[in-house]
């Protein structure tokens, strides 16, 4: 506290210092601060461009791929690089590149729309838990037990194995369904230590009312920690959306993932390691990319391990 | 009478028992005036102050006796949310650590002016002039250009003044200022005691002001109640009190002050420690500390003795007059 006291105290006597205020020697707030921290983070930049080039592929993947990947010409099957397909042909005689291309769409889509699912709906649930206690909490914590005992790839077995859609959504679903427990655990905690802050109980004297307090004075600082675990959990729903299609029960053909592309090839890993190659470095490279940034946002986010 | 608190009894239901926390408290604020609640850590004073506010956590936290009548009305009737609109509007508080008691994400400003959102509806860009206005009233230095600044880049007193703006924001009738100096220095103390003082002056609002500090009170209030154990054992004027205790606790409690002609001297206290509220000692609570006990006070609970005879002085010491004497 005292260590606290006299750092801003410093602070004040010195403005436009170096951690109260901006370059331009206006206030920042947590948020701008953390921004501030991230911007100069290579890891930051590193996988954040990374990203940024994944997602626009994926919105856009004729931007750098002018074929079909549903066009096949069977006479190539398995061939290796040629001029205008640099990573070959594979079993059906599909160009690779272009497949790979085409697989981000999936794996981003998935990625994405389950993270925001389970962030949402486990904020939501282990928020209301973690702030308003009693029976609600205790029942709530169990349910979040029970999801967490069903074993990934078992329960994607057979859950997903009955399911006759080749949409994203099933597999979306899936993910939502198992994943809101882990961020509701870490809302829950973190409101709950927001919740005993003083400043909360200030804003309780002051006649602030249970939708002002949690909304306004508990959310805003208990989010830090659901987001860094929304964002890391991001690179690890891509892995599993690619594991769930390699094992047949995630997306199913025409959809282009990696997933499937990376169980076809191997089949023939002997014959035609390209195959392979293409889409399991990509799947790595996104992976890999989402974790980077989780990680540099927990740093930001985190001021105790700076 | 502006507020009144009439044998109020709170406890809290621990996996350990039943810690009896306030028994049967009973105090009075007129308009304007400032009554000082004293005593050690437990001994009541702040879980007093939050069933007044209504902020007692329920559970573990219990009333489970008596009212409190503000302005006419009985608290403990009022629906919770007629009890919200009452609290920040007709009474507020202080708390003691001004920096935890604001929140680090929303500006200052921000914070001052959501008092005249949420009761007066008032829009953003108004409420930020009006936090201009009271960062003013509470003097601190370049409002304007400091009202976007979070609360981690002010001062200490600074904050403190904060919490005083945001207290005073909608003119309540009562204010309760628990320790509001104790995490601040000693020269910023006086600066914010003394703002204080001067604004419940202004504003001729009543003040409960809680502290442990003798030195605090000595300035500012009317009328002191010395608290033990959940109850009070005594209450007077706030010089009589200090010229004469009437009750062996308090006597302790003014013994224990350095003073600058004792130097060299050993410092008195206290002996023992303060009692556990799960197990609160029969008689009078004080007895196995009290330099004067006798074996009426290890069996008989003192009531509150009328020390003066308008009733403005009262001890709950059977041995009153001796220590009254003695003093």
């Amino acid at each position: 506290m005292d260590l606290a006291m006299s750092e801003a105290e410093t602070l004040e006597k010195t403005p436009g210092g170096p951690l109260g205020t901006g370059p331009a020697g206006k206030p920042r707030s947590l948020w701008s601060d953390a921004w501030f921290q991230l911007r100069r983070n290579p890891v930051f930049l590193v996988s954040g461009l990374l990203i940024l080039f994944l997602v626009v592929i994926s919105i856009w993947p004729s931007l750098i791929a002018s074929g079909d990947p549903l066009e096949c010409h069977l006479s190539k099957a398995q061939e290796g690089p040629e001029p205008g397909h640099p990573f070959g042909y594979d079993s059906q005689g599909c160009d690779v590149y272009t497949r790979t291309v085409y697989g981000a769409r999936a794996s981003i889509t998935v990625g994405v729309c389950a993270t925001l699912g389970a962030a949402l709906l486990g904020s939501l649930l282990g928020g209301l838990a973690g702030f308003f206690g009693g029976w609600w909490d205790a029942l709530l914590s169990r349910i979040a037990d029970i999801f967490f005992g069903i074993p990934v790839i078992l329960g994607g077995l057979v859950l997903l194995s009955v399911v006759t859609s080749t949409t994203v959504w099933p597999v979306v679903g899936f993910i939502v369904l198992l994943g809101w427990p882990q961020v509701s655990r870490i809302a829950r905690g973190s409101v709950i230590t927001a919740k005993q802050n003083d400043y909360v109980q200030a804003a309780r004297a002051l006649g602030a009312g249970n939708g002002r307090m949690l909304l306004r004075h508990v959310a805003p600082n208990a989010v830090a920690p659901v987001i860094v675990v929304a964002t890391i959990a991001l690179g690890t729903y891509i892995a599993l959306e690619a594991t769930l299609s390699f094992l047949g029960v995630g997306l199913r053909p025409p959809t282009v993932s990696w997933g499937i592309d990376i169980a076809n090839a191997a089949q023939s890993i002997r014959n035609a390691p390209h195959m392979l190659l293409w889409p399991a470095g990509a799947l790595s490279v996104t992976v890999l990319a989402f974790i980077m940034l989780g990680d540099a946002v927990r740093d930001a986010l985190d001021p105790k391990l700076r | 009478m502006l507020l009144q608190v009439r044998d109020l009894h709170v406890e809290f239901r621990t996996h350990d028992g039943v810690a009896k926390a306030v028994n049967g408290v009973s105090y009075e604020v007129d308009a304007g005036e400032t009554l000082a609640v004293l005593g050690e850590s437990g001994s009541g004073k702040s879980v007093t102050a939050q069933a007044i506010m209504g902020i007692l956590d329920v559970p573990p936290g219990r009333i489970t006796g008596g009212e409190i009548l503000f302005q006419g009305r009985d608290l403990l009737q009022l629906k919770e949310d007629d009890r919200r609109k009452v609290r920040g509007a007709e009474m507020a508080m202080i708390f003691q650590d001004a920096l935890s008691s604001l929140n680090p994400v929303l500006s200052v400003g921000e914070q001052l002016g959501e008092m005249f959102v949420v009761h007066r509806g008032m829009s953003r860009k108004d409420a930020r002039a009006k936090a201009v206005e009271l960062m003013d009233r509470v003097r601190i230095p370049a409002a304007k250009e400091r009202v976007g600044q979070y609360p981690h880049q002010f001062s200490g007193g600074m904050r403190q003044r904060i919490m005083i703006a945001m207290a005073l924001a909608l003119e309540p009738a009562l204010i309760i200022a628990d320790e509001p100096t104790t995490a601040l220095d000693v020269t910023v103390q006086a600066q914010v005691m003394d703002l204080l003082a001067e604004l419940q002056q202004e504003y001729h609002m009543g003040l409960i002001l809680i502290t442990h500090d003798l030195g605090v009170v000595a300035d500012v209030a009317d009328r002191i109640a010395v608290m033990y154990a959940g109850r009070i054992v005594e209450t007077a004027p706030v010089h009589d009190l200090y010229k004469a205790p009437a009750h062996p606790y308090t006597r302790g409690l003014l013994d224990s002050i350095p003073r600058l002609d004792h130097k060299g001297h050993e410092l008195y206290a206290i002996k023992g420690l303060p009692p556990n509220l799960m197990a609160i000692p029969p008689g009078c609570a004080f007895h196995p500390r009290c330099p004067r006990a006798q074996d009426v006070c290890l069996t008989d609970e003192p009531p509150l003795y009328a020390v003066a005879e308008d009733g403005a002085r009262e001890s709950a010491c059977h041995f009153w007059r001796e220590t009254l004497r003695d003093a």
